[in-house]
């Protein structure tokens, strides 16, 4: 069943289209992830769900009901911004009750849903202190806690652990999925971090210039970007792009330089003909040394810069006269100069037009 | 920096002087010419703009005969304060010889209405500029802020005619309407940039928390805008208790405030100039606004800054 619809719609502000003619089906219980970079409309799309902004056309459902024109109160939504925005002379009790108090809820009730709120998040020792005297950890807390509170069916997040510091983030970012499978409410999630967006979305939404450039379940995105745009954007360290061209003549063949890679197990989506293409593959999918030899596809190259990363170290090196990255196990000690075999699976690459950037 | 240090480490050693302090931890504070001349300048300027206060304070307790001798700096050899006694009780202002306090009265009863009623418009104006921006907000924002620049002996006279059109000219609520209006254009901007510089997803959480335009107004702003409130009663209380020219021109004889009633004391001619009641009537009149700065100081301070910095 459908939670969220939105439907055609489009936002300018005077002459800026920052949504074009959008359409997003957010399903029951469905965790949505609303991905781009900075200015791409993703928080414009979640405010114009949220009612906070008006949109310029098109229509926006929320439980089957048409709410273009309802009030923010109106459309059984919370929201959580990045910046916390929580009330700053009111307790946290205050804050927790302010929406309830307005909604005319009454007061045993209102104290049930707290203390309920409280219980779920585990902030029963904070509800009678101010926000300033709360840590960011805790004010994100509370302010889901102003979501939860009014125990409404769609949750909408702004970007909202991208105040906090990376240890705190990825805490809350485990407690925000299990806050999901527990009241399995429908989410939408704005964020420009792909790894919040990898690892919470049952499905990504990728947008950029005010359009969804693919909406698919994390994996799909990461494995099947559908443009160049996608494939850069997912991925980190991010996917390498090789310029050269795709010959279809006999057996399908990627020329970039002195190299030629056969495509023969790549699964084209389309009739495709000899043009200029770019390959696309990411550092991790590039095997090393004895494995590489085995792929359909193998090179010598050599080392240029050994960037060590930790838990791996990432290898740069030229690959048909353009700068390639690799990753391999920071045991492997690797120097500058040295030849080795690298080698992929031309299946798991991505082959991009060169012209509009689509997928071939 | 680093070749100083350098020469200063070659001096020590060339000097034989076996202690070279090594830095560590603070660094000493030294008094330097420039340290000195600044220290200077504002002694200088201090006592610029402190003299002409010694000798209203000083002249102001001294008699009559005492001031005659001409000796404008010296303390007073006879103390008196009936001069001030005099000013605020029986100084004359044309035939009435009622001293200040009647003009306290009619300053108090003018100043008062006019800070609450411009402050309350000018936050209500500044948080509806700032978050239900409607079609032509920032036009009517532009003109009021435009407002600010015009002065206002232009506008005086269209608004004795509008005013007496009303049956308000002369009178109490006159007043306090002209001081209203002439307040808005700066409150309102000082208003509208505190709001401004709010985190703009407090508003939208109080707006999804069902919230109307009264409800996040006195809820979740108003709240927040004490320090703003603070610097524009400061603003105010001191811009209108100074005010002499709508005072002259809209109060009305009856209503004439504190600083309109000074300057007839000082300008009476009949009879001996008496210097030390007028020292000590200025000084009266001029105590409200002092206190008012020596009290909040800080504040206004921290509200000239907020307005400035956040544009």
């Amino acid at each position: 069943m459908t939670s969220v619809l939105v439907k055609d719609v489009s936002l300018n502000f005077g002459p800026v289209e920052v949504l074009k003619a959008l359409n997003l089906d957010v399903a029951e219980g469905e965790f949505i992830v609303l991905l781009g970079p900075s200015g791409c409309g993703k928080s414009t799309l979640l405010n114009c769900i949220a009612g906070l902004l008006d949109v310029t056309d098109g229509q926006i459902f929320i439980n089957g009901k048409n709410v273009t024109w309802e009030e923010p109160k109106d459309r059984g939504i919370g929201m959580v911004f990045q910046s916390y925005a929580l009330y700053p002379q009111m307790t946290v009790r205050g804050n927790l009750s302010f929406g309830l108090k307005n909604a005319g809820v009454a007061r045993d009730e209102i104290d049930k849903r707290i203390a309920r709120t409280a219980e779920i998040l585990q902030i029963e020792p904070l509800l009678d202190r101010k926000p300033s005297q709360l840590s960011g950890g805790q004010r994100q807390r509370v302010a889901i806690g102003r979501a939860l509170v009014r125990d409404v069916d769609v949750f909408l997040f702004d970007e909202p652990l991208s105040n906090l510091d990376a240890k705190l983030r990825s805490e809350l970012r485990v407690e925000i999925k299990r806050l999901h499978q527990r009241l399995a409410n429908t989410m939408i999630y704005v964020t420009h971090d792909q790894i919040e967006a990898l690892t919470l979305a049952d499905r990504i939404a990728v947008m950029k210039g005010g359009v969804i450039q693919q909406l698919d379940a994390p994996q799909a995105i990461y494995n099947r970007p559908v443009n160049r745009f996608v494939a850069g954007f997912i991925g980190s360290p991010g996917m390498n792009f090789i310029e050269g061209k795709l010959e279809t003549d006999s057996n399908p063949t990627f020329k970039a330089g002195d190299v030629s890679v056969p495509l023969g197990r790549y699964p084209f989506d389309n009739g495709v003909g000899s043009r200029g293409a770019v390959l696309g593959v990411r550092p991790e999918h590039i095997a090393f040394g004895q494995g590489a030899t085995s792929l359909p596809f193998s090179q010598h190259v050599e080392v240029e810069i050994v960037e060590p990363m930790g838990s791996d170290t990432l290898v740069w090196t030229k690959f048909g006269g353009q700068n390639v990255a690799f990753r391999v196990e920071s045991e492997k000690p690797l120097t500058v100069g040295e030849r080795v075999v690298i080698g992929f699976d031309p299946a798991r690459a991505s082959l991009f037009d060169d012209a509009d950037g689509n997928r071939l | 920096m680093s070749t100083d240090a350098a020469t200063v480490t070659k001096r020590a050693a060339s000097n034989g002087s076996a202690t070279v302090v090594e830095p560590r931890g603070a660094k000493p504070r030294q008094l330097s010419p420039g340290r000195i001349g600044v220290y200077a300048f504002l002694l200088v300027s201090a006592l610029f703009f402190l003299v002409p206060l010694y000798i209203m304070i000083i002249t102001s307790l001294k008699g009559m005969p005492e001031i005659r001798l001409g000796h404008l700096f010296n303390l007073p050899a006879e103390p008196t304060v009936q001069p001030w006694i005099d000013a605020w009780f029986n100084a004359c202002t044309g035939r009435d010889c009622k001293g200040l306090s009647p003009g306290f009265l009619n300053s108090v009863k003018i100043t008062v209405p006019s800070v609450i009623i411009s402050i309350v418009c000018a936050s209500i104006n500044g948080y509806a500029l700032t978050y239900w921006p409607y079609k032509g907000a920032n036009l009517l924002f532009g003109l009021l802020v435009f407002g600010a620049f015009v002065p206002y002996q232009v506008v005086i006279y269209p608004l004795i005619i509008g005013l007496s059109s009303v049956g308000l000219f002369a009178s109490l609520p006159g007043i306090i309407i002209v001081h209203t209006i002439f307040g808005m254009p700066i409150l309102t901007l000082l208003f509208r940039n505190f709001y401004a510089a709010l985190p703009p997803e407090l508003f939208k959480a109080a707006r999804v928390d069902g919230a109307g335009f009264w409800g996040v107004f006195f809820r979740i702003m108003l709240p927040m805008s004490v320090p703003i409130t603070v610097v524009a009663v400061i603003l105010q209380v001191t811009g209108i208790w100074n005010d002499f020219l709508f005072g002259v021109v809209f109060a009305g004889r009856p209503n004439w405030p504190m600083t309109v009633q000074l300057n007839n004391i000082v300008n009476t001619t009949t009879g001996v100039r008496e210097y030390n009641v007028n020292m000590a009537a200025t000084i009266l009149t001029a105590a409200v606004p002092l206190l008012i700065y020596f009290i909040s100081g800080r504040w206004f301070v921290r509200g000239i800054a907020a307005g400035a910095v956040k544009g």
